[in-house]
């Protein structure tokens, strides 16, 4: 019998399985709090910190749980591929730091602002700037890391006298700026874009029809389906040009069902922008939702069977057979329960406010 | 010089250093105040006693601001060992890396998906489901604590594993999680929750009496507080001395610095049995320049023997000696905090049995209440320097004996480490100014302000609620459905 060949099959059999959670552990975390931080871009352009707080208190009881699907992809990314975690994040430290940065901004103002008298202005602008520098830097970021990135193995501190040390694991090798195209900073753009989006979606399902800021999320929420519909269309040229990966894939002989994708995803769009016009706000958002989950289905599905193109597949990225069986044991199970109570939390604050009502004494 | 003290290795460890220590100055109180919170709604539940619901919802907000800067300063925990020590990351992980899983998903989300109930839930969700939010804000914390602690305790003692392949891959779990430094780690760090929090709500409670502000209200609150310290703190004190004996045994080098011990026997062949209390280590990290010393106490504590032998820097070659100035310092500061708090507890409780932990009579003699406030301060000040002995003290390795700190460094430049250490610098102590600050507020504002349960669960107009709390009636989903025009 042949061991090996099983615990090979094993291996990628699970590792697959944890790529695809990965996979949705990004999806919840650009979903839900896409939303939020698309509010925080939305608030740069409030008139007064009322506004600016009504906002923050609208998602006073779930921005955490929202935010902390990024903790958990990270989580994820380091229990079920440590080699990507360690060399990914490397390569991606100018704008995760600068992601974090933000993300640090708009957790104080959160909790400062409602307590502030005189800096009130000062902790509106931090969540409000928080939330525009998040999404274009974590944009950047995943730009970046579809262009994939250098490697080699021994020593990454390159620049130290360190006495001879080997190793076979393949490390983070380019400079501080590699990240750094013309693509990627575009991707940074389509991210904010993207959350400006869905964050007028939910301010229009979360305020009451009439209300100031509602009347405002309407038109923000108008111009900004066409700006994503056409950072859309962008970024598939653009990634088609520059990607060989992509471009085989997508012209492949599955072509058909690449363009079909694209037809549903133009008829999600299509609904999101119906009902919103129409004043089905909640039935808008859930619309463009759609949007992102099969955008970002058809990206994943496209990278395959790499889990950064060009550089770590999933295979190789994966820890060893005993781990992923362990990770697999464990933490499969509270993936629908961790899903459950996000959901039961969000369902308790559902409901639409008003401007004056929300803010009055939180 | 170690070359984990040359300046790419030491900057990279002071920007890991820097972003830890401010991160743990938010997540003890909200270990062990979650904890309390859940007590005092208990009491409040099963009494009825409106006085245990306003502490309740005045220590809350203490708790949220500080959870809200834990948040903020740990997301980019999550991120930093990638970030900073990557290929040290890319090795522990099919350990470390599947525990740091385990604590996201078992412990990070757990929390963030009860806290908002817990925190702007009141009078949305039934009384039991609020307990029920509290209390697993409490478990889910402490599990994050539990999880940390077996990943960090696992690189100062890596049982259960074997490096191949340039992995650190896993041959027993039970060995590895269960490894000889979190049996007594883990329970040394979650009682230090338990003691900070005791120590905070304490130190609140007595800044209120001594203004004369709600002071009965706040005697009730320090009695309970007071009794409590009474039993935790001289458990911690036994924990700890557990915690020194298990790094004698298993990290003789890390032992060493802490204790300033450089020679293993005496220039005439004896054993060196003294203890120092005040060393100055030389800049070869080979003897001290200056110590006063006591003799046998250091055998006493590590053998319990009048002339064992304790293993001395010298017994290690010099590049693989830790420096000694933080951790020897450090370690002297935690225990004498240690014994401070003990004493206090001791104090009030004294007090106490001679009937004169009364609002009134505790003011007339106010040092009692001086010293219980100055000590809500301490407890960070050893949890501080408790962590820097265990950090500093493991170098130069990162995994214990098997991975040199040096190896496990990200690749970056001076200038990528340098940027790092600047921003967090200025966003941490943003974090910490305006955390500490609005704590001020938040205490100088006092519990006058809050409204009384039973205005939770009745009220008036909906569009009076606000998010606060108050909101009783849930607006509820149909009208986000289908628009109202």
């Amino acid at each position: 019998m042949d061991f090996t060949h099983d615990i090979v099959r094993i291996t990628s059999a699970l590792s697959t399985w944890w790529w695809i959670l990965l996979g949705l552990m990004f999806l919840f975390y650009i979903a839900l709090d896409g939303a939020d931080l698309g509010a925080g871009i939305f608030a740069l352009f409030s008139k007064d910190e009322d506004e600016r707080g009504a906002i923050m208190a609208s998602m006073a009881g779930f921005w955490d749980g929202n935010e902390t699907w990024l903790v958990v992809a990270g989580g994820v990314l380091f229990g079920a591929f440590p080699l990507v975690y360690g060399s990914a994040f490397n390569y991606l430290m100018i704008p995760l730091m600068i992601a974090l940065w933000a993300i640090i901004m708009r957790a104080v103002a959160f909790e400062f602002h409602v307590h502030a008298r005189s800096s009130r202005k000062v902790w509106g602008w931090f969540f409000a700037i928080g939330s525009l520098l998040a999404p274009f830097f974590a944009g950047v970021a995943l730009g970046a890391a579809l262009q994939g990135f250098p490697m080699e193995n021994g020593l990454a501190m390159a620049h130290i006298a360190g006495r001879d040390y080997t190793t076979p694991v393949m490390h983070f090798s380019g400079n501080a700026l590699t990240w750094l195209t013309p693509f990627s900073i575009w991707t940074g753009f389509g991210a904010v874009i993207a959350a400006g989006l869905a964050g007028g979606l939910y301010l229009c399902a979360r305020f009451v029809p009439g209300d100031v800021i509602h009347q405002r999320a309407k038109g923000w929420t108008s111009l900004f389906s066409l700006l994503a519909l056409a950072a859309i269309v962008v970024t598939l040229v653009w990634s088609y040009a520059i990607f060989p990966w992509a471009a085989a894939k997508w012209t492949g002989p599955n072509w058909w069902v690449w363009a079909a994708w694209i037809v549903i995803v133009l008829f999600f769009a299509f609904k999101s922008m119906s009902n919103h016009s129409a004043g089905h706000n909640f039935v808008a958002l859930l619309w463009g939702e759609g949007v992102v989950v099969l955008l970002w289905a058809a990206m994943w599905a496209t990278m395959y069977p790499y889990i950064v193109p060009g550089t770590w597949t999933i295979q190789e990225a994966a820890n060893p057979a005993n781990s992923l069986a362990v990770f697999t044991l464990f933490m499969t199970g509270f993936v629908p329960i961790m899903i459950m109570y996000n959901w039961y939390q969000i369902w308790v604050f559902r409901g639409r406010f008003t401007k004056k009502s929300i803010y009055a004494a939180h | 010089m170690i070359i984990e003290n040359s300046l790419p290795v030491l900057l990279s460890r002071l920007d890991f250093a820097w972003i830890t220590t401010m991160h743990i100055l938010w997540t003890p109180l909200t270990i062990g105040m979650s904890w309390l919170l859940f007590f005092l709604e208990i009491a409040w539940l099963r009494t009825g006693d409106e006085r245990w619901y306003k502490l309740n919802r005045f220590f809350e907000k203490i708790f949220i601001i500080n959870f809200g800067a834990g948040v903020a300063t740990g997301v980019t925990m999550e991120m930093a060992f990638g970030i900073l020590y990557g290929p040290f990351s890319q090795a522990a992980g099919p350990f470390f890396g599947n525990i740091l899983g385990f604590e996201t998903i078992t412990a990070f989300m757990y929390e963030a998906g009860f806290i908002g109930l817990m925190v702007f839930g009141w009078g949305k969700v039934s009384k039991g489901m609020h307990a029920f939010a509290t209390f697993n804000v409490g478990l889910s914390s402490s599990l994050s604590a539990m999880w940390i602690l077996v990943a960090n305790s696992w690189m100062q003692t890596p049982n259960g594993v074997v490096l191949k392949d340039g992995l650190f891959q896993v041959e027993n779990w039970w060995h590895a999680i269960l490894n000889d430094n979190f049996i007594w780690g883990f329970p040394h760090m979650w009682v230090a929750t338990v003691e900070l929090s005791l120590f905070v709500m304490a130190g609140v409670s007595a800044w209120f009496i001594l203004k004369n502000r709600n002071a009965d209200l706040f005697t009730k609150m320090l009695k309970p507080t007071l009794l409590a310290l009474l039993i935790v703190t001289p458990i911690q004190i036994f924990i700890g001395d557990s915690v020194g004996k298990d790094v004698a045994d298993t990290q003789p080098t890390s032992l060493a610095a802490m204790e300033g011990h450089y020679h293993t026997y005496l220039p005439d062949g004896k054993p060196n049995t003294s203890w120092n209390l005040i060393a100055i280590p030389n800049a070869n990290n080979d003897g001290n320049l200056f110590q006063i010393s006591i003799p046998h106490v250091l055998s006493l504590l590590e053998t319990h023997t009048w002339d064992g032998v304790v293993k001395g820097m010298d017994q290690f070659a010099p590049e693989d000696r830790p420096d000694v100035w933080v951790p020897f310092y450090s370690f002297r500061v935690m225990v004498a905090i240690g014994f401070f708090l003990f004493f206090v507890a001791l104090w009030g409780n004294w007090l106490r049995l001679r009937g004169k932990l009364s609002a009134e009579s505790l003011r007339k003699s106010p040092w009692f209440l001086r010293a219980v406030i100055f000590s809500a301060f301490l407890p960070y000040l050893a949890i501080w320097t408790g962590w820097w002995v265990r950090e500093i003290g493991r170098q130069p390795w990162v995994v214990y004996g098997q991975m040199r700190t040096y190896q496990g460094v990200s690749h970056m430049s001076v200038a990528q480490e340098v940027i790092w250490f600047a921003g967090y610098i200025v966003f941490e102590l943003l974090v910490w100014a305006g955390a500490w600050y609005f704590f001020a507020r938040v205490i100088a504002k006092g519990v006058d302000g809050i409204a009384p349960s039973d205005q939770l669960f009745h009220h008036g107009e909906e569009g009076d609620a606000h998010a606060g709390g108050g909101h009783a009636q849930a607006s509820f989903a149909k009208p986000m459905l289908k628009a109202e025009r």
